[in-house]
């Protein structure tokens, strides 16, 4: 489903993002990425949906080789990847609704379905009583939420994870959590990065570790 | 995508950022404003030197009697004329009356009325010139009935070094303007899409194909260009009335030809400049 082979990332100035990175992951996985701060995990995300090319090695994701996917084809990949951003990227001229509605509108949704599945969503985050509010007046962890929503409402073969308990209370965090562990028991696959290895640990899931753009663990 | 989800989205565009929208509206009327005013001062430019132009005549004065209709013709087969007028001794009184009221009493001097009868020819566009003028008038000359000729001769050449002239500054003016123009809209429009390129950035991220992206924008230029173009238009109206009345009592405008043109140029300058600013974020 997702396979590094030999992937180097250097940004200009010789800056060093990830070195030579080989791994697979196979359809309904749920790996962590972890690392300290630094090491390039939103790299090797950013380099998942295309948002960085890599300087060397061969990249393919679902039934695509990244190296050869045409520009126009770009979209095609991103809507079958759901990003929670580790800073969000919420649209701030539009409310919650419309923000997770968003991600649907892009596909080819009919407007009945696109009112049912965000519905559903918002229910299942518990965001519905704050959906006319804008990016502005939600705090952090709300903001966090929104972000979540907008990647799982689309159903997306592939969750790719940023840090998506940064900005949460460890009650949150939990719930954040245990919804993740739902998506990818209804078969998405799931990267989430982390630097935060007790939980990481707690959850005894599949793990790679990055340290200075280093694969160092990968069990 | 639909064009209803387009139309949809650009109207939201629009209301998102009223302010940002309203303000380039604005550049947009101002410019379109300015170019169909200097439009109108081009036509006009035009229009009053072509009526110079036709002017350009040479009167032959007839001997008296002389047979007019067969002389006419005669004159009319000439290369370069296009049309021969007749002007009796009684009307040319009359129109020189009607021209110089006070001298009424100096006319009144002669018992008997002293202007001639004349022909007044007018010639094809390639001949009104000292040249065309001359040529003309010599063959005219040679015609049974002709007494004498008189025309502009000198004059005329001078008087079409300055309508060339005033036209190359006319032109080279309007040149300037209409790049200028261009420049302003394209640049105000850039600056509002720059404005939102966080929110392009991000509607990539979520997957939202490039003209999912780029034809609100485009509605929105759309938009900005009619309403810019109907605002230049009715401004330009205004404009117009105040210079008839309190200053030229006359002028050529064409209501049609300026209304399509201001919207045409707004929508044209109005789409394609969001298109280009925004094909930027597209890359
Ligand atoms: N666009 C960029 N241009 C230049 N250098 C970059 C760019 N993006 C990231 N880097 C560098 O690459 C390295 C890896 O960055 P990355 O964002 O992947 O780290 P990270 O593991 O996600 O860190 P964090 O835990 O703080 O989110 C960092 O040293 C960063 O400075
Ligand atoms: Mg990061």
């Amino acid at each position: 489903m997702i396979s590094f082979n030999r992937v180097t990332k250097i940004y200009q100035k010789d800056w060093v993002g990830l070195k030579d990175i080989t791994f697979q992951i196979k359809q309904g996985e749920f790996i962590f990425v972890c690392g300290p701060t630094g090491a390039g995990k939103s790299t090797l995300l950013k380099l998942i949906y295309k948002d960085e090319d890599p300087t060397e090695g061969i990249i393919k994701v679902l039934d695509w080789n990244l190296g050869t996917l045409r520009k126009n084809n770009i979209p095609q990949l991103r809507r079958k990847i759901g990003v929670i951003f580790q800073d969000f990227k919420l649209l701030q001229d539009r409310t919650l609704e419309e923000n997770v509605a968003f991600a649907l509108e892009v596909t080819d949704i009919p407007p009945r379905d696109l009112r049912k599945k965000l519905m559903e969503t918002l229910t299942y985050l518990r965001l519905s009583h704050k959906r006319f509010s804008y990016p502005f007046q939600l705090s952090g962890g709300e903001q966090q939420k929104v972000a979540i929503a907008r990647a799982l409402v689309r159903d997306p073969y592939i969750l790719l994870a940023d840090e998506p308990t940064g900005n949460l209370d460890a009650k949150s965090s939990q719930e954040i959590m245990n919804t993740l562990f739902d998506i990818n028991y209804k078969g998405t696959t799931v990267l989430m990065a982390t630097h935060d290895l007790k939980l990481v640990k707690k959850m005894k899931k599949r793990m790679i570790y990055l340290e200075e753009g280093k694969l160092t663990t990968h069990n | 995508m639909s064009l209803q989800i387009s139309i949809r989205e650009g109207i939201k565009t629009i209301t998102r950022n009223g302010s940002l929208f309203f303000l380039s509206l604005l550049v947009v009327s101002i410019s379109l404003f300015l170019l169909s005013l200097f439009g109108l001062v081009t036509i006009n430019l035009y229009y009053s030197l072509r009526i110079l132009d036709e002017k350009i005549e040479i009167i032959a004065f007839l001997d008296e009697p002389a047979d007019i209709t067969t002389l006419k013709s005669n004159i009319l087969k000439i290369h370069g004329v296009r049309d021969v007028i007749y002007v009796s001794s009684d009307q040319a009184l009359k129109e020189l009356q009607r021209e110089l009221k006070e001298t009424e009493e100096v006319l009144s001097i002669f018992e008997e009325n002293p202007l001639p009868a004349s022909l007044r020819i007018k010639l094809d566009a390639d001949y009104r010139n000292a040249q065309g003028l001359e040529d003309i008038s010599g063959k005219i000359m040679l015609l049974r009935g002709v007494k004498e000729t008189i025309y502009g001769g000198e004059l005329v050449d001078q008087l079409k070094k300055i309508t060339k002239a005033i036209t190359a500054f006319d032109i080279g003016l309007l040149l300037i303007i209409v790049f200028s123009v261009i420049f302003v809209i394209f640049q105000t429009i850039k600056l509002t899409i720059f404005a939102r390129s966080r929110e392009i950035e991000i509607m990539k991220l979520v997957g939202a194909s490039a003209s999912f992206i780029a034809v609100p924008f485009a509605f929105e230029g759309f938009v900005q260009g009619f309403v810019g173009g109907l605002i230049a238009f009715v401004l330009t109206i205004i404009t117009y009335q105040i210079a008839v009345v309190y200053f030229f009592g006359e002028l050529y405008f064409h209501f049609w030809w300026f209304f399509f043109g201001d919207i045409a140029c707004g929508i044209i300058f109005g789409i394609i400049g969001s298109g280009v600013a925004v094909q930027r974020f597209l890359k």
